[in-house]
């Protein structure tokens, strides 16, 4: 079939659909929809800002396809990492978009982070860093996953809730004047309030991790506001800077009332 | 003052109709299937068609099928933070029709009126035109809409299991908003 024959078809199909009254948005190839999406989207969570494309200030990467839409893992990659001052994750076609917000403290390596998000649809993904000078800077990934929102976690909801708030960070190696990598690991179900118990077609009511604070010594290494897109038992990987003796604080309060709060010793810099 | 008699006849469905634990070997229901609707589905559907993604985009490039999606509705959570961002989006076939909850087993008599209505004038009234009904992968929905048109007469019903999943592997998809007549009908306690 000729090009032309084909824009022809789907402009017949077009005119077909709009007469027949289907209800589609708004038709128009899928690239421009998104963009359309995005733009919308900036609006609600940036007001007023303008937002550069980041070039290489931020890189997100994620599997092109995901084995499990509730487990997803994110790397974002900040080489400017002394620019930084702030970090939002949000995945465009999940129906509450903004996953994440990372405020970044004294005590932080903001050079990366990892965490573990649900995505409903196939979407572009887009981290959007805030710069020390106030401005902002986006970069975009496509991944393909979807229905992660709503799947159930195979298991009860008690079942899912037992240790919630237990938490655990392992540390990576600690070497004199360099940044540690740490892994923040918390119980908790963060039940989306979109899985539906297949046995008594009731929906888990939301219960999900609004706040996140980790502080090194007397300073802030990262807070997070976190959403019903963040995978249950998060898992969070970050660096701080190890100046002082710590130790490392963790703060986690949900939606429900719950609040846990662990202090973790931290060995010594080898010399 | 409807709603407990409703939730009986459903727990007794749900008795009746227990999901079936493996994807091999899942046998047709003879009437329309009652029981939880995201779950493992037959192989068949007497009287359709079952489609893949690549027969369906032949279809729909040669003879422009009515395409219908039964997907639910993004159900908003409670307990999200008030001034939060909620803000669901649907994407589907390009031109499809979406009619989400058409594919309940138990459609009360407006519903099955008012689909039955939306139908014969998506299809101008053709019972030869072809239609496609999906959802998504593991989905009652589209199976039991389908068998509802082979009800109403349609002799070109084709059922794409793979549904929104198995399409976007290889093709465009749409952002979309439900079908405005199927959401307008009346509601079955109405005027009661």
């Amino acid at each position: 079939m000729t090009r032309q024959t084909t824009a022809l078809l789907s402009g017949l199909a077009l005119a077909g659909a709009i007469s027949s009254g289907a209800a589609n948005a708004a038709a128009g190839d899928s690239d421009a929809q998104r963009a359309e999406r995005w733009g919308e989207i900036k609006q609600q969570i940036f007001p007023g800002q303008t937002i550069q494309p980041g070039g290489t200030a931020v890189k997100i990467e994620a599997p092109k396809r995901a084995e499990d839409a509730s487990l997803v893992p994110i790397t974002l990659t900040m080489p400017d990492k002394d620019k930084i001052a702030e970090l939002s994750l949000i995945i465009d076609d999940n129906p509450t978009p903004y996953a994440a917000h990372f405020v970044f403290g004294p005590a932080a390596d903001p050079g990366e982070l990892k965490l573990r998000v649900r995505v409903n649809n196939y979407t572009d993904v887009h981290a959007v860093a805030k710069m020390k000078d106030g401005s902002f800077v986006e970069s975009t990934e496509y991944v393909k996953a979807s229905g992660g929102c709503s799947a159930p976690m195979g298991m009860s909801d008690e079942e899912a809730m037992q240790g919630m708030g237990d938490m655990r960070v392992k540390f990576g190696e600690t070497q004199p004047g360099k940044p540690v990598p740490a892994t923040l690991m918390i119980r908790h179900p963060n039940f989306s309030g979109m899985q539906m118990n297949q046995v008594s077609r009731d929906y888990t009511p939301a219960r999900y991790i609004q706040k996140i604070t980790v502080s090194y010594g007397d300073k802030s290494v990262f807070t997070m506001d976190g959403d019903i897109s963040i995978s249950s038992n998060p898992v969070i990987n970050f660096a701080y800077l190890p100046e002082g003796s710590g130790p490392m604080k963790v703060t986690a309060s949900d939606n429900q009332g719950g609040h846990w709060e662990n202090s973790f010793p931290v060995r010594a810099a080898s010399n | 003052m409807y709603r407990l008699p409703l939730a009986a006849a459903a727990a007794v469905f749900l008795i009746a109709a227990a999901p079936a634990d493996s994807p091999v070997g899942v046998q047709e229901p003879d009437g329309y299937w009652q029981g939880a609707l995201h779950g493992y589905t037959p192989p068949t559907l007497k009287g359709a068609t079952v489609v893949d993604a690549a027969t369906l985009a032949k279809l729909v490039a040669e003879r422009k099928p009515v395409l219908l999606d039964v997907s639910d509705l993004d159900r908003k959570p409670a307990g999200l933070p008030p001034g939060g961002l909620w803000f669901p989006v649907h994407r589907n076939i390009p031109g499809s029709t979406w009619l989400p909850g058409s594919g309940d087993g138990d459609l009360d008599a407006s519903a099955q009126a008012t689909l039955k209505a939306r139908v014969a004038e998506l299809t101008s009234g053709d019972l030869d035109r072809p239609v496609v009904t999906y959802c998504h992968p593991d989905c009652w929905g589209s199976w039991n809409l389908g068998k509802r048109l082979v009800g109403l007469g349609y002799r070109q019903v084709h059922w794409f299991p793979q549904g929104i999943d198995g399409w976007q592997e290889g093709h465009d998809t749409t952002g979309s908003r439900p079908d405005k007549q199927w959401a307008a009908r009346p509601s079955a306690t109405a005027g009661q």
